[in-house]
C-alpha cells in the first residue's frame, strides 16, 4: 500500500467556551490514501467541519498528531501553513465563498496570486480551469450573477486551479437543488476518475452514495469507517 | 517575501474598495487632505523664500557690503541709530582712497521718493541714486540694455541717467527707453542705459530708481544733509573677512569712534538678508507644523478608523483569502496599501487644489512673483512620500488586526 497522504493519530480538538470545554472532536485516527474518494458523514454537531478544517491545515488539533505527506503539520509555522493550503489543498465551501465584488476568472486567479504566478500565466490558468467546468462563457460574471450551481462550479474551479493533492469539500451541494448537486458530484466524480484525492463532508445518504469510502462521525469519534460496496457511478437526472 | 502580483491585487482591491465608498473614503482623507495642503503650500512659500533669497544675493553680490548709517536688518537701538551722525561724502571718500584690499569702494547718495516726469506722465516714489562710473562694476550696476554713464561724463556732471528697471517698464513697456529724456528734480534728462531686473519681494524699490552721476546728484539735490552709503564689493567671498576688518577699522579712525566702544556706522552684507528670511523661516514653520501635525492627527484617526471599519466589513474576505494560502503578510499588506492608497488619494485631492490656489494666489498678487505660480515637483514627491508614511501610520495596527485573524473564525464570519 501506498504511503498516506493523510495521517492523524488520536486527534482531539476542544474549544474553550465561558469556562467549560466543548470537545469538538475527542480520539480520532485515519489514514487517507491518494486517490481516495472519501465521505464524511455524521449528525449535526458531530465534528465534521471542525475534522475538515484540521485536515485543510485551517486549524491545528489541541492534541495528536498529524502528519502531511509524511511532514508533521504540528512543528509547521502559519506561513506554512498558508503554504500547504495553497499548494496542497482545494477547498470547497457550502456556502461558496467567492468574493463578492471579483468576477469568476479573478476568484479563480487568487490562490494563483498567492503562489507567485505570473500574471499572464494566472490568466491563462484561470480560462482552462472554468472551461473544465463548463463555465468558459462566464468568466466576467460576478457571483451575484451566477446561479448557485454555477457559483460552486466557480469555487470548484478555483479548488482545482493550483493542482492540489486533494479536494476538500465541506457540504458542497448543502445550499444547492437537487439536480444541481448532482451536476457537482459529477465535477466530483470525474476528478476522482482523473486521479485527485477527494473527501466530502456530508449528511445526506444520496451524496455520501457516490464515494468509495465512507467514515460515520458520531461525538467527535469514529464510529464507523466502512468500504462502499457499490458506489453510484450514473447520475441520471430527476 | 511579499511577491508583486500580490501588491498589484492589493493595489486593485484598495482602488475598488475607494470607488464603492467614493463619499466615505472623500471625509475619512479630509485630514489628510488638509494635512497635505498645509505641507505643500509651506514648502511653497519656503521654496519661494530661498527663491528670493537666492536672486537677492545674487543682486547685491555675495561678495559686496555697504557701509550705511542705518542697518538693513533694524533690531538695533533705534533711538541710538537715530543720534548717529551722517556719513559725509568727504568720509566717504577719504573711505574709498584709503580702502586696500576691496577690488571697488565707492561712494553713493540717495534721494528717496522723488518724482520723475516724461511727456507729462509723473512717476511718485522714485529714489534717485548717484554714483561715480564705477559703479558698473558693482552687480547693482549690470545693464539690461544702452550702457552705463563713462567718467568724463561723471567728472563733467552730465544730464545723463540710468533706468531701474521697474521705471524703465513702467515708462517704456515697448523698451524703447534709449534716447529719450525724463526730468528728475526738473531737470531734463537723456536716458542712456536700463539696469537688468533685481527686485524680489524683499527688494522691490530697487528697480524703483534711477542712476545719475554723483556730480550730477550734488548738483540738484546739494551735498550736506544726507548720509552718503559705501559700496565695498570685496572681490571674492573668500576675502570677506579682511575686506570688513579693514573697512571697521578705517571707518571707525575716519569718524574718530575711540577704541573700545561701538561703531556709529553699520556693514550691512547679505548675511542680513539671510537672518531675515530665517526668520520668517521659523515664523512659516512655527505656524505651520502645527497645523500640519494636527490636521495628520486628525487624519490619522479618521483613517485607522474606516481601516477598522473594513476590516470588520471584510473578515469573511480575509478567512477566504487566508483559505486560499494568503499569508498573514499577504493581508497585512493588503491593508497597508488599502491605507497608504486612501491617503495618496488625499495627496492628489491636496496636490489639485494647491496647484489651484497656488495659480490663482500668484495670479492676483502680483507682490508674489518670487513665488512660483505652479506646485514645485520636489514637493509633489515630498506630498506623496508623507501621505504614504501617513497611511502606513494609520493602517498598521488594522491591518495587524486583520493579519491575525484566525482563518476558520473569519469564514465563520457572517457580516
Ligand atoms: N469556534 C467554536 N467555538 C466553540 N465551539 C465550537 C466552535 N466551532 C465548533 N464548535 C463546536 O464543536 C462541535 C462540532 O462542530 P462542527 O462545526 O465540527 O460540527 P459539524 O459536524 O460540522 O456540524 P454541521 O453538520 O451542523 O455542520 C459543535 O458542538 C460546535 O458547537
Ligand atoms: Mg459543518
Amino acid at each position: 500500500m501506498s504511503t498516506p497522504l493523510i495521517h492523524i493519530e488520536h486527534i482531539a480538538r476542544t474549544y474553550e467556551m465561558g469556562g467549560e470545554t466543548v470537545h469538538a472532536l475527542r480520539d480520532v485516527s485515519l489514514d487517507i490514501h491518494p486517490n481516495e474518494y472519501v465521505a464524511l458523514m455524521g449528525p449535526s454537531g458531530s465534528g465534521k467541519s471542525t475534522l475538515m478544517n484540521i485536515l485543510g491545515c485551517l486549524d491545528t488539533p489541541s492534541s495528536g498528531v498529524y502528519t502531511f505527506k509524511g511532514l508533521d503539520v504540528n512543528e509547521m509555522t502559519d506561513d506554512d501553513l498558508a503554504e500547504i493550503r495553497n499548494k496542497e489543498i482545494g477547498f470547497v465551501f457550502q456556502t461558496f465563498n467567492l468574493l463578492p465584488r471579483a468576477t469568476a476568472l479573478k476568484n479563480i486567479e487568487l490562490p494563483l496570486i498567492y503562489s507567485g504566478v505570473s500574471s499572464e500565466e494566472r490568466k491563462e490558468r484561470a480560462i482552462k480551469a472554468l472551461e473544465d467546468v463548463g463555465l468558459g462563457d462566464r468568466m466576467l460574471h460576478r457571483p451575484n450573477e451566477l446561479s448557485g450551481g454555477q457559483r460552486q462550479r466557480v469555487a470548484a474551479a478555483r479548488a482545482l486551479v493550483t493542482k492540489p493533492s486533494i479536494i476538500l469539500a465541506d457540504e458542497p451541494t448543502g445550499n444547492l437543488d437537487t439536480k444541481t448537486g448532482i451536476e457537482i458530484m459529477k465535477l466530483f466524480q470525474d476528478l476522482w476518475s482523473k486521479g485527485n484525492t477527494v473527501i466530502l463532508v456530508t449528511h445526506e445518504e444520496d451524496i455520501a452514495r457516490h464515494a468509495r469510502r465512507i467514515i460515520r462521525i458520531r461525538d467527535g469519534k469514529v464510529e464507523s469507517d466502512t468500504i462502499n460496496p457499490n458506489p453510484v457511478t450514473k447520475f441520471e437526472l430527476p | 517575501m511579499i511577491r508583486i502580483g500580490e501588491i498589484q491585487e492589493s493595489i486593485r482591491i484598495a482602488f475598488e474598495g475607494l470607488q464603492a465608498n467614493k463619499l466615505r473614503s472623500f471625509l475619512t482623507t479630509l485630514g489628510v487632505v488638509i494635512g497635505i495642503t498645509f505641507v505643500i503650500l509651506m514648502g511653497w512659500f519656503l521654496n519661494g523664500l530661498d527663491t528670493a533669497l537666492e536672486s537677492t544675493v545674487n543682486l547685491l553680490g555675495t561678495d559686496v557690503m555697504y557701509i550705511d548709517k542705518w542697518s538693513w536688518s533694524g533690531g538695533q537701538n533705534w533711538r541710538k541709530t537715530m543720534q548717529r551722525k551722517n556719513i559725509t561724502y568727504q568720509q566717504a571718500m577719504e573711505f574709498c582712497n584709503s580702502m586696500k584690499t576691496a577690488e571697488v569702494s565707492l561712494p553713493e547718495a540717495h534721494k528717496w521718493g522723488t518724482t520723475v516726469k516724461e511727456r507729462g506722465r509723473t512717476i511718485t516714489g522714485i529714489s534717485v541714486i548717484g554714483v561715480p562710473y564705477s559703479y558698473s562694476q558693482l552687480p547693482a550696476g549690470t545693464i539690461l540694455y544702452g550702457r552705463f554713464f563713462s567718467q568724463f561724463e561723471d567728472e563733467y556732471s552730465t544730464n545723463v541717467t540710468v533706468l531701474g528697471y521697474g521705471v524703465a517698464k513702467a515708462l517704456f513697456p515697448e523698451g524703447d527707453a534709449i534716447g529719450r529724456t525724463i526730468k528728475i528734480g526738473g531737470r531734463t534728462f537723456e536716458i542712456i542705459g536700463v539696469i537688468i531686473k533685481r527686485g524680489t519681494m524683499m527688494m522691490d524699490f530697487v528697480d524703483n530708481q534711477v542712476i545719475i552721476p554723483i556730480s550730477t546728484f550734488f548738483g540738484i539735490y546739494g551735498m550736506t544733509g544726507r548720509s552718503i552709503s559705501v559700496a565695498v564689493k570685496a572681490g571674492s567671498a573668500e576675502k570677506l573677512d579682511e575686506v570688513r576688518a579693514e573697512s571697521t577699522g578705517l571707518m571707525r579712525s575716519i569718524r574718530n569712534v575711540p577704541p573700545g566702544e561701538e561703531e556709529d556706522f553699520s556693514i550691512n552684507e547679505t548675511e542680513t538678508f539671510k537672518e531675515q528670511v530665517e526668520t520668517l523661516r521659523l515664523a512659516t514653520w512655527g505656524i505651520g507644523i502645527g497645523l500640519t501635525l494636527l490636521s495628520f492627527i486628525v487624519g490619522i484617526i479618521g483613517i485607522m478608523n474606516i481601516m477598522f471599519v473594513s476590516v470588520t466589513e471584510r473578515t469573511k474576505e480575509i478567512g477566504i483569502r487566508k483559505s486560499l494560502g494568503a499569508k498573514s503578510s499577504s493581508i497585512l499588506t493588503q491593508f497597508l496599501v488599502e491605507s497608504a492608497s486612501l491617503c495618496l488619494v488625499g495627496a492628489l485631492i491636496a496636490f489639485t487644489f494647491c496647484s489651484v490656489v497656488i495659480a490663482v494666489a500668484v495670479h492676483l498678487v502680483p507682490e508674489a512673483d518670487f513665488l512660483t505660480p505652479y506646485v514645485p515637483p520636489q514637493l509633489i514627491l515630498i506630498a506623496a512620500i508623507v501621505s504614504i508614511i501617513v497611511g502606513i501610520l494609520a493602517g498598521i495596527v488594522p491591518a495587524m488586526r486583520a493579519s491575525a485573524l484566525d482563518p476558520v473564525e473569519a469564514l465563520r464570519y457572517e457580516s
